[in-house]
């Protein structure tokens, strides 16, 4: 059967979880959203340690580096920067995320408190220009992740492919620690693609150490698109395979 | 309607130096037993680097040993992938056509272009590109075959004039084929006069409607070959047992396995935003079916799974919309013990083809099998 994440302990991963006040969460609809999203194929033989048990590594195993900017939320603009690993709860694919950088208290504590979300504060900066679109992010005034988009090229929103993410966060109701599935839907106003480019990636920033090394870097896309970022839908057991340990939220 | 057998060859972890032989002496015996029962045909994919879901990165080797070892069976080579990272158009000519002479005459040529990033990015082919090499591989090939020299100035390949050779031994060459798996590539299968080796996606009704444009389009079409083949086949799992009970319970894991092992790769359009794959392929199509609504068994309407009166049903449903093949996937990650898998078909010959004129069934089924 298929490999399973071989995270030795969740626990010392991420030792102090943000915690899950209630599963009824006011949705956040987010509007003129710009990410971009670079996907890169790891070595899975290191990557496998970053994945809960719950998971399956895909085949290949990639991670995705992803940065957007909110020019506007109930907490105002901020900016996240984030690295997931490719995986699959049971069948369906998602995003592993290791961390992320907010460059917004205010939306920090709301990302923490509302969705769990693993965010530490930062800075983020992403600009355009005709031959590329830059994304950085830095935490303590260190660049730890910078990529690039060069060549852009229009393409049209209904070819990318976003995934759904999950994270480990607390269950405040039972103070589990959980895997929280966060589903946003997206709506594409642009979308362009372009040659990728990664300039600076500190692992260890993103909680990787050194299992998370790009070997062969695949595609990045640029989009700007309305968000939604609505309730936790599911949430798993991250000591236990999906199928087994998933539990599906009461609208 | 014709019935035949279709292989992926998944091994199942953790691997040992007899898991793969295992995996391909197990699928050698059933395509003799296949030969015997009357099944039309055995189909070999071609994949590559997909762990545990598919072994068959030789399809053209497996199906020589599959021609070796039965006397009546079509060998279907489908689908070779036509891109030229992973075969040039010209290797591709002459190892169908070697594999055509040495079955007699009995080669089937599926095409298609491949749907998971795991083998485009693992043989560095471009996504974009794989709908126009795909076209131009389909055109150039049957004229390989039938032209004493071919010359040829592209875009995906190029080559000054030479004969390519042998030449099949079927005349003028074998049926060809494409792999349905996108929407509207059935009418790139029918407007270039090949047959559509098609999904049992969507529902019945719309699986109709497919085939009744397919069919339309076909009557006006421009061969790439030098003769029409047209025809449908789609796939299915098979797994029938006299007991209604154990017929579910091991078709229902069959279905389960295939669509965990198929979900753990990563399709093309996951991870490469491109126009040239708009849908995510053959994998997530297939698993959509094998984990769709099921009857009161949890079987999916129009899966071959169950007690033979069960799978019959299936069958007819899908000859009444058009279908004129059925290849069966028989096995997923060895979950059914090879017995089962042998005396499902057995139970498939004796009980189902009979059911179906020129199944093959007639002459075979009654007498064969017998092991």
């Amino acid at each position: 059967m298929p490999r399973y994440g071989s995270m030795a302990d969740v626990r010392a991963f991420m030792p102090n979880p943000p915690e899950i006040q209630t599963f009824k969460i006011e949705p956040w609809k987010l509007k003129g959203a710009q990410i971009i999203n670079l996907l890169a194929e790891v070595n899975g033989e290191k990557s496998d340690a970053l994945l809960p048990k719950a998971m399956h590594p895909s085949i290949p195993s990639y991670a995705m580096f992803n940065v957007t900017v909110y020019p506007d939320s109930p907490a105002g603009k901020f900016g996240i920067g984030e690295v997931r690993v490719a995986s699959r709860a049971g069948v369906r694919p998602r995003g592993f995320v290791l961390r992320s950088f907010v460059d917004n208290e205010a939306a920090r504590r709301e990302l923490a408190n509302r969705w769990g979300y693993p965010v530490a504060p930062g800075d983020v900066y992403m600009r355009t220009f005709h031959d590329r679109v830059v994304a950085r992010v830095s935490s303590q005034g260190r660049v730890v992740l910078e990529l690039e988009m060069l060549d852009r090229d229009y393409i049209s929103g209904g070819d990318i492919q976003y995934l759904s993410s999950m994270h480990l966060a607390r269950n405040k109701a039972d103070g589990k620690l959980i895997l929280a599935q966060i589903d946003p839907e997206w709506t594409f106003s642009r979308a362009e693609r372009g040659r990728p480019r990664i300039n600076t990636f500190d692992a260890s920033a993103f909680g990787a150490g050194d299992n998370l090394v790009v070997e062969n870097i695949i595609s990045v896309s640029y989009t700007i698109c309305d968000v939604t970022l609505g309730n936790i839908r599911y949430y798993c057991d991250p000591d236990k395979p999906a199928f087994q340990g998933t539990t599906q939220v009461a609208a | 309607m014709k019935f035949g057998i279709f292989y992926e060859l998944s091994v199942p972890r953790p691997w040992d130096g007899e898991s793969e032989k295992r995996v391909y002496d197990n699928a050698l015996e059933q395509v003799a037993l296949a030969d015997e029962l009357g099944f039309d045909s055995v189909w070999a994919v071609e994949h590559h680097f997909l762990e545990e879901y598919s072994h068959c990165s030789a399809p053209e080797i497996f199906l020589t040993a599959c021609a070796m070892r039965t006397k009546k069976m079509r060998v279907g080579h489908g689908i070779v992938v036509c891109v030229p990272e992973f075969n040039h158009p010209i290797r591709v000519a002459e190892r169908a056509a070697v594999l055509d002479i040495v079955s007699g005459g009995r080669l089937e040529f599926g095409t298609g272009r491949s749907a998971t990033w795991v083998e485009l990015g693992g043989f560095r082919a471009n996504p974009d590109e794989t709908k126009k090499t795909w076209d131009e591989f389909v055109r150039c090939i049957p004229k390989m075959w039938t032209q004493e020299r071919f010359g040829y100035e592209g875009r995906a390949f190029s080559m000054p004039t030479r004969a390519v050779l042998p030449k099949p031994y079927q005349k003028p060459h074998p049926p060809m084929w494409v792999a349905v798996t996108s929407p509207g590539t059935e009418i790139d299968a029918a407007e270039r006069g090949m047959g559509s080796l098609g999904l049992t996606f969507g529902s019945f009704k719309e699986q109709e409607d497919k085939i009744s444009n397919y069919r339309r389009i076909i009557a006006n079409c421009e061969p790439v070959g030098q003769f029409v083949n047209n025809q449908v086949s789609t796939v299915n799992f098979l797994f029938t047992h006299e007991d209604t009970e154990t017929g579910n319970k091991h078709g229902r894991r069959l279905l389960g396995t295939f669509n965990f092992l198929a979900s753990q790769l990563v399709a093309a359009r996951e991870t490469y935003p491109s126009k040239s794959y708009q849908s995510l392929g053959l994998l997530p199509t297939l698993r959509r079916e094998a984990a769709g609504p099921g009857d009161d068994a949890g079987v999916p309407e129009g899966i071959a799974i169950g007690d033979p009166e069960r799978v019959l049903r299936a069958c007819k449903m899908w000859e009444s919309v058009g279908v004129d093949r059925i290849n069966f996937l028989l096995n997923a990650n060895e979950t059914v013990p090879q017995e089962m898998v042998l005396n499902s078909l057995r139970t498939f010959a004796k009980h189902v083809m009979p059911h179906f004129q020129d199944s093959g069934a007639q002459a075979a089924a009654a007498g064969g099998g017998g092991r």
